[in-house]
């Protein structure tokens, strides 16, 4: 099984991919997968990667690193190129890939919400797909509302353009758990976000019960984040997996795009005691 | 006689010209945006086909009106009656604008928006029909609105071959050199184009999506 | 959105009840006519002949851009009834071969515009407007010349002049040279239509190519020759109708009988003449020959 830390370079301090070591089938995994670009441009090179139910992987990496097509190629909005992916046990290509999407909650950087449709009607996108009675919608839409936030009574029948850029992040978090998936794919969800505004939704972010028990892979470039949010840490850098960390391993990581997040990291602590 | 005692003399008859005339523009408009909208539709999911319609649909656009009402002619079936031959005519001279706002308005749509629906599992069915179609139906519109003004004016043509409408007033004023009974043709036809333009305006800027 | 959606179906039913109601069923009569003064003339007289026999109305779409836009407004209901001339029925609405039999012709229009067109061809008002070889009244007395027959051995010392239609027709300058065997002293002048006559008594040439109900051939001492070998088709003017419109006014049908024959070449001339040379109005000529014939 690839519970082996076969794949990771052999770093002092670095976990095995598993993090308990536990027997539970991982929720998602990725084995030896690359991805070609048509003009034989390679954005990803044999990457091996799992993820344990219940998991917050945090994929941390530069622009262009290749942590985002990792991503969407779990949820086969890009098809992988060679390797294999799977996602509670099965092969994404058995999969029926809008069965697959719609049983992954998905929330990217520029939210994409619905122009012309509320408030409501963008969060209960994927219940009226998959054919909820308009009561258990409802009701499921005033749950999230106030989950993540926003006054369901105020808010519903806005439209996103009257809404604020936090707002608009928290429908689209709301949106994402609509249908209530076990998995949830986070790309730089936070990344439009001003730092006080992220700073709020971080700290609403790790305080959502329901977020505790879904797998979460979340992409980002932003390292307090990465710390804050995950239970693991993955550094990808020019498309491959170069580590895999704890939060605390991460911070005494030796590996260079690693340790450099983290000088970064130490620079600004050192500037704000040097005060 | 002036201008407006002939007009009221002659009510009945322009009336019925402009009858005529709205007939042919509405059957030419129907026409040609039940063919023109899918095709944009096409262009805009597989551009590789862009140059092949659009390209036709320039073709249609450039051959002079006239000279479009005679190509048609000598066709089976459509110039054996002038006024489906005229209603052809103007179809194809509508599928341009249609085609190119469709394709437009459809690739437009914010691709945040597109990855996001595609992301949560909708079909390109449901893309199609629950977010592009609704999100560029402003630009669609715009695209209709001028095939309906310029279908309008060219329809006055029509009178060349037969087919009626306020141009036959145009002409059979030119032929008789009586300016009453070519504005009799002249200011209705502009009158329309003027109604149009100004009603559909509206529409479009009602269902503009607002931007985020 | 519902809004939207109310909207779009709005819009799409006011098109598609647009598109579907038909405006050419229209209220009354209406009287085409092509568009030059002879075919104005004849449709003011049906127009008032018909007013007075149904005592109503009769809307006229006169000056229509000729045989096709006529054909096509007929068809299409948006007027009801025109006058044609058989040889051009024959020729550019039915596209069949020409005969020269004014009885064959007629009948042959007549029972083809009933197949093909559902279309009633009425008797001929009386006079045929066909070409008419026309020479200067001096030299037919002179040489004592009635026919074409009679004029060919002359044609040696003759120039003619032809409008461009004449020359370019097959039915028109070269087969009439060969049928009579002309052989005339020059090539012919090419002309407007207006001008041949001026041309012809100015002796700028001898022999021109005319409508024979032009008004000038009343006016003028100008002999139209006969065609003794009946060389050129018939052109009778007849009325042509649409069958549901005689069926919905049934005196309409009655007042194109009483104009059966009623209109010779010689009272057409001088109508024409009345409208185009002495620019009278072509209503108020169309009353007087009414008045004229007892038909008010």
């Amino acid at each position: 099984m690839a519970n082996d830390s076969t794949n990771t370079p052999a770093t002092p301090g670095a976990t095995r991919n598993t993090s308990s070591g536990s027997s539970v089938a991982p929720a998602i995994e990725m084995r030896g997968v690359s991805y070609q670009l048509p003009n034989g441009h390679s954005l990803l090179c044999d990457l091996s990667l799992s993820v344990d139910p219940g998991e917050t992987l945090v994929l941390l990496g530069r622009s262009g690193a290749g942590k985002s097509t990792a991503l969407k190629l779990i949820n086969r909005m890009l098809e992988l190129t060679r390797g294999e992916i799977l996602v509670e046990g099965k092969s994404i290509k058995d999969w029926d890939p809008i069965v697959l999407r719609r049983h992954i909650g998905y929330a990217i950087q520029d939210i994409g919400l619905f122009p012309h449709y509320t408030v409501e009607k963008n969060i209960a996108l994927v219940p009226q797909l998959e054919g909820w009675t308009p009561d258990r919608i409802r009701a499921r839409v005033e749950e999230l509302m106030k989950l993540v936030g926003l006054d369901a009574g105020k808010f519903s029948r806005r439209f996103p353009h009257e809404l604020s850029g936090g707002q608009r992040q928290r429908v689209g978090i709301a949106r994402a758990l609509a249908a209530d998936p076990p998995i949830l794919l986070m790309d730089e969800p936070f990344g439009a976000l001003d730092p006080l505004t992220r700073g709020e939704v971080h700290r609403e972010f790790r305080s959502l019960e329901q977020l505790m028990r879904k797998t979460i892979v979340l992409v980002t470039h932003h390292v307090g984040e990465a710390l804050l949010l995950g239970n693991r840490i993955g550094v990808i850098d020019a498309g491959a997996l170069v580590g895999m960390y704890s939060p605390k391993e991460f911070l005494a990581a030796t590996e260079p795009v690693a340790a450099a997040y983290v000088a970064n990291l130490r620079m600004y602590k050192e500037a704000e005691e040097g005060l | 006689m002036t201008f407006l005692q002939f007009f009221s003399r002659h009510s009945r008859e322009i009336l019925q010209g402009t009858l005529e005339h709205i007939w042919l523009v509405a059957v030419a408009m129907l026409l040609a945006v039940l063919i023109g909208v899918p095709l944009g539709i096409i262009v805009a999911k597989r551009p590789w086909l862009s140059k092949p319609i659009l390209g036709g649909a320039n073709i249609a656009e450039t051959i002079p009106s006239l000279a479009l009402f005679g190509f048609l002619l000598p066709v089976p079936w459509l110039g054996a009656r002038s006024d489906r031959l005229a209603i052809a005519a103007l179809a194809l001279y509508a599928l341009l604008p249609i085609i190119r706002n469709t394709a437009a308005g459809i690739s437009h749509v914010d691709s945040a928006v597109r990855d996001a629906a595609r992301g949560m599992g909708m079909t390109e069915r449901q893309i199609l029909l629950q977010v592009e179609l609704p999100l560029s139906f402003s630009t669609i519109l715009a695209g209709v609105r001028i095939a309906t003004v310029l279908t309008i004016g060219i329809a006055t043509i029509a009178a060349a071959v037969g087919a009626g409408g306020l141009g036959e007033f145009i002409f059979r004023g030119l032929a008789m050199v009586n300016n009453q009974l070519i504005l009799a043709g002249a200011i209705p036809a502009a009158l329309l184009a003027l109604g149009a333009d100004f009603l559909l305006s509206l529409l479009e800027r009602r269902l503009r999506p607002v931007r985020a | 959105m519902r809004s939207f959606r109310y909207v779009v179906l709005l819009a799409l039913i006011t098109v598609c009840v647009l598109a579907s109601c038909n405006p050419d069923r229209h209220q009354g009569i209406v009287v085409g006519s092509k568009n030059f003064s002879e075919q104005a003339l004849l449709g003011e007289i049906l127009a008032q002949r018909i007013e007075a026999r149904t005592h109503q109305p009769v809307t006229r779409r006169f000056y229509l851009a000729g045989t096709y836009i006529c054909q096509q407004a007929l068809l299409a209901g948006r007027i009801d009834v025109y006058v044609e001339y058989t040889g051009t029925a024959l020729t550019a609405v039915l596209h069949d071969r020409l005969e020269s039999d004014s009885a064959a012709v007629y009948s042959r229009v007549r029972s083809e515009y009933k197949n093909r067109f559902n279309l009633d061809v009425l008797p001929s008002l009386g006079f045929n407007n066909t070409f008419a070889i026309v020479i200067r009244g001096e030299d037919a007395r002179r040489l004592n010349l009635k026919t074409i027959s009679d004029a060919a051995p002359h044609a040696r010392e003759w120039r003619p002049g032809f409008g461009f239609e004449f020359m370019e027709r097959p039915d028109g300058y070269s087969g009439l040279a060969r049928v009579y065997g002309l052989d005339f002293a020059e090539s012919p002048r090419i002309l407007d239509l207006g001008l041949l006559y001026r041309a012809l008594l100015e002796k700028q040439v001898d022999l021109v190519a005319g409508n024979s109900t032009d008004g000038l051939l009343s006016a003028r001492d100008l002999t139209q020759l006969e065609d003794d070998k009946h060389y050129f088709p018939p052109y009778d003017a007849v009325p042509i109708a649409r069958p549901d419109s005689l069926a919905r006014y049934p005196e309409v049908r009655a007042a194109l009988m009483d104009l059966a024959g009623k209109i010779s070449d010689q009272e057409m001339r001088k109508m024409n003449y009345a409208v185009d040379g002495e620019h009278r109005d072509s209503a108020d000529v169309a009353r007087d020959f009414l008045h004229s014939k007892g038909l008010e």
